[in-house]
């Protein structure tokens, strides 16, 4: 697991009130409903800090989003230089 | 008098070269309609509606992603004089057949001549689609010009259905609100006056779903009939991305625009501060809150958050809107610089007499409540007990509405209409009160829990905890408590476990049981509380009974925070 991706699953703990919640990379997160589509947009907010990408609206559905894995490959996949 | 005879006719008069609707998915990806080439859009669509045996008065359901396909398919069915209805596309989370029963329950009712669907839609979510006899499935295709159109009948009788919309709600139940060309022609007519609207100069904005009122009537209907142009983006992308409304309104100076409560919380509070220079929102003259009580707290956050890049002091405003009244029932006056008007209430009069009683702003244990604004013309409304008497000013009671474009009926469903209407007063289920000539909403009647404008019934999410192995069947209260945080209402559930022994597993049954909302319903439980056995508080009917069961939780868990925070 790299620095960052601890760093969402830091960060998904704190949004979701459960600190104490044992997930890591590859645990679904949407899927298993522990985070709504309201939630995602704190967690896109997030993603574009610690990758330093701008994640495009329209380019990203939630199932891309479902673990903190996915989040990091999607953002590699459709993200744009932040301006 | 009204300008149009039907909502086609009035299609069939917009200025050919106005763009009609810009669909914005991103920056570098938007597509731009004219009315002229919507209405080829919605010929094409016509004709393969017809194709497909769809002819006057046939119900044809619409379950497509938000876009402009999607409208055109709306509107070229109401160019044969069938009967369109939008309907929720599958959200990823919900199970299958979840999903189906409650499509079967919608599509039974309306006993539709076509499903329309488009290409990408799961075949595994049609099995249990039940149209009615002869009833077909159609994949729609974009109409790209090449093939047959239909010129439309510009002559439907004003007083004949010209759409369904359905009353919100993620169950099977929804109700079909039956609505008349010259109803919702009379509510635009309305809508028109009371906005000011100048379609040459106006331009709305909109994330809000078409299976809405709000986005059906106000962000769809509204701009077609009198030739606004609207620039929409899909929901989902909205509620990902809520910062791309400012980006969006900035880009194409939109200057109207409707939000449910929990939105005028949601964006300020995921804005990224650094693109502040990037936005403009001096363009908004009225962007109006309106399905969800209006809570004063949520609009001043918006307005504080966004007066740097522009937003006028008065932008926002409020409104009372239903699908049973083709939308809004009231408006705020879109002139007032300081908003929609407020009273300041003793809240143990309101707790204790169902009454406003003024008093001083900010007073200790003072309440705050907003208008939503004064009738629209024609309209009237009346606050009645539970005995069904007319309360005078200031007194708390459930409102029932009465206008020119009030429903005929729900579809297909006299019985939910004879309950409804009584001696022409549509019984809306909410709670309120007039003041000066202003409507306050102050909540649901019943016991609707309303997520970020979505209503959920608790029985729904009932019987999916009931349902977890480790729950006993019945011992479960679903509710919905105002988080001031999220501007919005939380679900909150407590259920009692089987045994005892079971709480030392209370993590994982809890996970369990948030995973199987979110498949069942699509939303995501907020806090959820596991009980011994025994626990909930039943009435002497052995039913569980809420209010107190709630009062219980409470004493134990005094971190809840409930209704406190109005405003």
């Amino acid at each position: 697991m790299t620095a960052e991706e601890k760093q969402m699953i830091e960060f998904i703990l704190r949004r979701i009130r459960k600190p104490n919640l044992n997930i890591d990379e590859n645990t679904p997160l949407v899927s298993s409903g522990l985070v709504d589509s309201m939630a995602l947009g704190d967690l896109l907010i997030e993603l574009e800090d610690l990758t330093n990408l701008r994640v495009p609206p329209g380019k990203v559905r939630p199932k891309d989003l479902d673990t903190v894995a996915m989040m990091f490959a999607t953002a590699t996949r459709v993200g744009k230089p932040q301006k | 008098m009204l300008r149009y005879r039907n909502l086609i006719e009035a299609l069939e008069a917009a200025p050919d070269e106005r763009p009609f609707i810009t669909f914005w998915v991103d920056e570098d990806e938007q597509e731009t309609v004219t009315f002229a080439e919507f209405r080829r859009l919605a010929r094409g669509q016509a004709a393969a509606l017809q194709a497909q045996g769809a002819a006057a008065g046939d119900r044809v359901v619409v379950i497509m992603p938000q876009g402009i396909s999607a409208m055109a398919v709306f509107a070229g069915a109401m160019m044969l004089g069938a009967v369109p209805a939008f309907l929720a596309y599958p959200n990823e989370k919900v199970e299958p057949s979840k999903y189906r029963a409650g499509l079967a329950g919608v599509t039974a009712n309306l006993k539709a001549k076509l499903l329309v669907v488009d290409q990408q839609f799961p075949e595994e979510m049609l099995g249990c689609v039940s149209l009615g006899d002869k009833a077909r499935l159609l994949r729609a295709r974009d109409y790209k010009g090449s093939g047959k159109e239909i010129r439309p009948e510009a002559n439907h009788d004003p007083a004949a259905v010209a759409l369904i919309q359905h009353s919100a709600g993620t169950t099977g139940l929804q109700k079909g609100v039956a609505l008349t060309h010259a109803s919702v022609l009379r509510q635009l007519e309305h809508l028109q006056r009371s906005l000011e609207i100048d379609s040459e100069k106006d331009r709305i904005y909109s994330w809000l779903p078409l299976y809405h009122d709000m986005g059906l009537i106000a962000c769809f209907m509204l701009p077609m009939v009198r030739h606004i142009p609207v620039v929409m983006q899909s929901p989902l992308d909205w509620v990902m991305q809520p910062e791309t409304m400012l980006q969006v309104i900035s880009e194409h100076k939109c200057t109207l625009g409707w939000m449910p409560n929990f939105a005028f919380q949601f964006v300020p509070r995921r804005r990224r501060p650094n693109r502040r220079t990037q936005y403009d929102l001096s363009s908004l003259r009225a962007l109006i809150n309106c399905s969800e009580p209006v809570r004063g707290v949520s609009m001043q956050e918006f307005q504080e958050a966004f007066s740097v890049i522009g937003l006028k002091a008065g932008a926002l405003q409020s409104s009372y809107a239903m699908a049973e009244n083709v939308f809004a029932v009231t408006q705020s006056d879109i002139h007032c610089t300081s908003g929609p008007k407020r009273v300041w209430a003793d809240g143990g009069q309101f707790r204790g007499a169902h009454r406003i009683a003024s008093t001083a702003e900010r007073s200790a244990g003072a309440m705050c409540f907003t208008s939503s604004g004064r009738l629209l013309p024609n309209h009237d409304v009346r606050i009645v007990s539970d005995s069904g008497t007319v309360l005078s000013d200031g007194s708390i009671g459930e409102i029932l509405v009465k206008s020119d474009c009030l429903f005929d009926g729900y579809y297909n469903r006299p019985d939910l209409t004879a309950k409804a209407i009584v001696d022409g007063w549509y019984h809306t289920g909410d709670l309120g009160f007039c003041l000066d000539g202003e409507l306050y909403v102050i909540g649901r009647k019943k016991d609707l829990i309303i997520v970020g404008g979505e209503n959920l019934y608790p029985q729904d999410i009932e019987e999916i905890v009931s349902g977890h192995p480790a729950i006993h069947d019945g011992r479960v209260i679903a509710l919905g408590l105002y988080n001031p945080d999220l501007g919005t209402e939380e679900i909150v559930i407590v259920c009692e476990v089987e045994n005892e022994a079971l709480l030392a597993n209370a993590q994982e049954i809890e996970h369990d049981i948030r995973g199987r909302i979110a498949a069942g319903l699509g939303v995501t439980a907020g806090m959820i509380f596991l009980k011994p056995p025994k626990w909930i508080v039943k009435s002497t009917a052995g039913k569980a009974a809420r209010s107190t069961t709630l009062e219980k939780l409470q004493k134990e868990h005094p971190e809840l925070k409930i209704e406190s925070d109005r405003g």
